[in-house]
């Protein structure tokens, strides 16, 4: 019987893969984080929006995307969406490590839907007061949003925001079924070429967790360094 | 020694291993059940594939498990597995035979048994004309795609050292992102190629299979280590269909020229189980 | 796209059954519905030692707690699969391998939604039991629990939509849930990819967002019923209370 052999994984070829892997997980993770932000306060804002039609689009957005597992939305936008391209796009985009993008692609779509709603649940957070005087002085909404709501709103955020990273960051596991070669991808790859499962996950699953177990610490450190105050 | 277990830090695992390895002769097992519960791939066409018709799994390697079955005297429960999950669903006694296109080496004979040699086959690379790729040394540096947990990434990877390999859970998600454009190339054993090939109809102008093998893969059912009774049983079942003509009548029936596959004969007889 | 769901409205929903074992949409509420039934009790359980006042019992479950929702449910899955039939001595299928990765998982987060209904419940309550002279365990389970239950519902119905869009992770071990019937589907039309993959997405979204209006109806009624609820302040949460696989 192969005894558990750590060391495996600690040198050599199959270490080398699973460490490209982690880098991969981490570079989809951060290059998500960084889109998705943006997205998600666009589309809080939107939901907050004093037209109806917009408040609308932003429920239909969130709604739809979060009604709908993850693993359809990879599927989707790697398999499916970009075949209604027109052929010379579609060449060029393929020709680059489409898998990575049409990942980041679904990835960021799904946790901005989440993030929008903590942010929107912050912003509702900060006593309406605040909007109204933003909108006395002669802002308009978005001006008050920007200067006013947000800044405060996001503060209240970022314990959940910081939640819906860690779910990120575990999200980018599922990025294995549409061939990015992130840590599971790896994972399960050393596993058949050299059938030590338990080496190559124990591996895998402390990668995960450290990295975790260091975004709860933020979240803890966040928390007692910026309590949330209340006015 | 039974290796069922991957033993890890904890003695419970370890002691759980111990109570596991005392157990009796698989085909006893088997006997008792009344039941063999067949691993297949149920995906890979024409050896076990979903007929879309009738909804039940049909194929070349399910007719042969059909007849051990029948020679073993029980009945037989067809499993679909992945093609990266049929050696560890084999070593954890989920199944009882694999029927899986699985191919016999080296490597493997480590970790299962394999009864004589049941196919043999090499495996291709399908390219779209449109990439001007004409043989295997031209894919250097360039994206193939084939299916997680075979030998054909290995494989590939060998004959072109420097190869792109993006690999996906089924040989036809890898198919399908061919067809879309997302790899040059396809890789897979030559019966699933052809077979992908000719399920392309009026397309298939487009696209070419390579003429270089990248490897020989003789195929064969997997069996647990250590199980002589099974093998032996499993084996004789073989022979007699190979003396009988009806492993022959089975080749042409699943791969012979009135299929897609047309191959006019077989190259090869069941009859050994060394490579 | 009306042929697509013509040709194989069948299979997409049930799967090979009867000539084979069951797939399909039926599969994956079936597999969900019967992983939060059974998650429910060691929530129930691992949430109690959440709130126990003992150390001993505290510390180890909270341990687990941050472990198993530090690492994706992709890892469960994978260990489950590996090594769940050394660990039971049973031979286990996808389906069985699937159902106990969820509910360990559903398990975990459920306990945190347990913790929370407990906690919600006015600490008046609690003292009251006392005072009658129950003891702690008579107390929850005849004052306490009851009442927290019943402000978790909603809880439980989204985590019920959780579980059924996490059956989707079935298709990397090849179980033919839903979304594994639609790539088979996708892969014998070729070129239908995108109306195959909205249709999924459909599928998924109806049966969710008709889910998630049922979860809101019930948390209107619940705020009808109990209008006034001291609500205990509970401790900034900083995990997010449902896992969005």
């Amino acid at each position: 019987m192969p005894r558990f052999d750590l060391a495996l994984m600690l040198h050599g070829q199959y270490h080398d893969w699973l460490v490209t892997g982690l880098f991969v997980s981490l570079k989809l993770a951060a290059v998500v984080f960084v889109f998705a932000l943006p997205l998600a306060i666009a589309i809080a804002l939107l939901r907050l929006a004093p037209l109806r039609v917009l408040r609308a689009l932003g429920m239909v957005y969130v709604e739809g995307i979060r009604n709908v597992p993850l693993l359809a939305h990879l599927l989707f936008w790697y398999f499916g969406a970009p075949e209604l391209l027109p052929d010379a796009v579609k060449e060029r985009l393929y020709a680059g490590n489409f898998e990575f993008i049409a990942g980041a692609i679904a990835l960021t779509l799904y946790t901005a839907a989440y993030m929008a709603e903590d942010i929107r649940s912050g912003i509702r957070a900060i006593p309406v007061v605040q909007f109204e005087a933003g909108r006395a002085l002669g802002f308009g909404f978005l001006a008050t949003m920007r200067r006013i709501v947000l800044p405060q709103a996001l503060r209240i955020t970022v314990p959940p925001l910081i939640s819906q990273t860690l779910n990120l960051w575990k999200d980018t596991s599922i990025a294995t079924v549409i061939g990015v070669a992130e840590m599971m991808y790896q994972a399960a790859r050393v596993e058949s070429a050299s059938f030590r499962s338990a080496e190559a996950f124990a591996f895998a699953t402390a990668a995960y967790l450290t990295v975790s177990l260091a975004i709860t610490g933020l979240a803890a450190w966040y928390h007692r360094r910026f309590p949330v105050r209340t006015i | 020694m039974r290796n069922r277990l991957r033993p890890l830090l904890a003695a419970f695992f370890a002691a759980a291993a111990l109570v596991s390895t005392a157990h009796a002769d698989q085909l006893d097992d088997i006997r008792k059940k009344g039941e063999i519960v067949i691993g297949v791939l149920g995906t890979d066409e024409p050896n076990s594939f979903v007929d879309p018709a009738s909804r039940e799994i049909v194929g070349y390697e399910v007719d042969i498990a059909k007849a051990i079955a029948k020679k073993i005297g029980v009945k037989p429960v067809f499993k679909q597995l992945a093609v990266a999950a049929r050696i560890p669903e084999l070593q954890q006694g989920r199944v009882d035979v694999l029927a899986a296109s699985l191919t016999h080496n080296k490597e493997r004979e480590s970790q299962v048994d394999f009864s004589l040699t049941t196919f043999v086959t090499g495996q291709k690379v399908l390219v779209k004309k449109s990439s001007g790729i004409t043989d295997v040394p031209q894919l250097a540096g360039k994206k193939v795609l084939t299916v997680k947990g075979g030998t054909q990434e290995p494989n590939i990877r060998k004959a072109v050292p420097n190869v792109d390999v993006v690999t996906f859970e089924t040989t036809q998600q890898a198919f399908l992102a061919l067809q879309q454009g997302k790899g040059v190339g396809y890789v897979n054993d030559e019966a699933s190629v052809v077979n992908d090939f000719a399920k392309l109809g009026p397309a298939k102008k487009d696209y070419t299979i390579l003429p270089t093998n990248i490897s020989t893969e003789p195929l064969a059912l997997g069996l647990r280590k250590g199980e002589p009774a099974l093998k032996a049983v499993v084996d004789s079942t073989l022979r007699e269909l190979e003396s009988s003509g009806e492993a022959n009548k089975l080749f042409i029936k699943w791969y012979g020229p009135a299929t897609k596959l047309q191959f006019d004969k077989r190259s090869f007889k069941i009859d050994s189980d060394k490579i | 796209m009306i042929d697509l769901i013509h040709t194989y409205w069948l299979y997409f929903l049930v799967g090979q059954y009867p000539n084979g074992p069951l797939g399909g949409l039926a599969l994956t509420v079936l597999l969900a519905a019967l992983a939060l039934v059974l998650a429910l009790p060691i929530g129930l359980l691992l949430g109690l030692a959440r709130v126990s006042p003992f150390r001993a019992v505290r510390w180890p479950v909270t341990a687990l707690v941050h472990v198993v929702r530090g690492i994706p449910l992709l890892m469960v899955i994978f260990w489950a699969y590996f090594f769940l039939p050394g660990v039971t001595g049973h031979q286990t299928g996808q389906f069985s391998t699937m159902l106990m990765a969820l509910v360990v998982f559903d398990g975990v987060y459920l306990a945190e939604i347990v913790r929370a209904g407990i906690q919600g419940v006015p600490r008046g309550q609690f003292e009251a039991a006392r005072a009658l002279g129950l003891g702690y365990p008579r107390a929850m389970q005849r004052v306490i629990l009851p009442q927290a239950l019943r402000s978790m519902l909603p809880s439980l119905v989204n985590q019920f939509i959780s579980t059924i869009k996490e059956t989707s992770l079935g298709y990397i071990i090849g179980l033919t849930e839903a979304s594994f019937i639609a790539a088979q589907i996708n892969t014998q039309v070729f070129t239908r990819a995108t109306q195959v993959y909205l249709l999924l997405g459909l599928t998924y979204f109806v049966l969710c967002f008709g889910l998630s209006r049922i979860a809101h109806l019930l948390e209107r009624r619940l705020a009808r019923r109990a209008p006034v609820r001291a609500a205990r302040p509970s401790a900034a949460v900083p995990l997010a209370n449902e896992s969005n696989a």
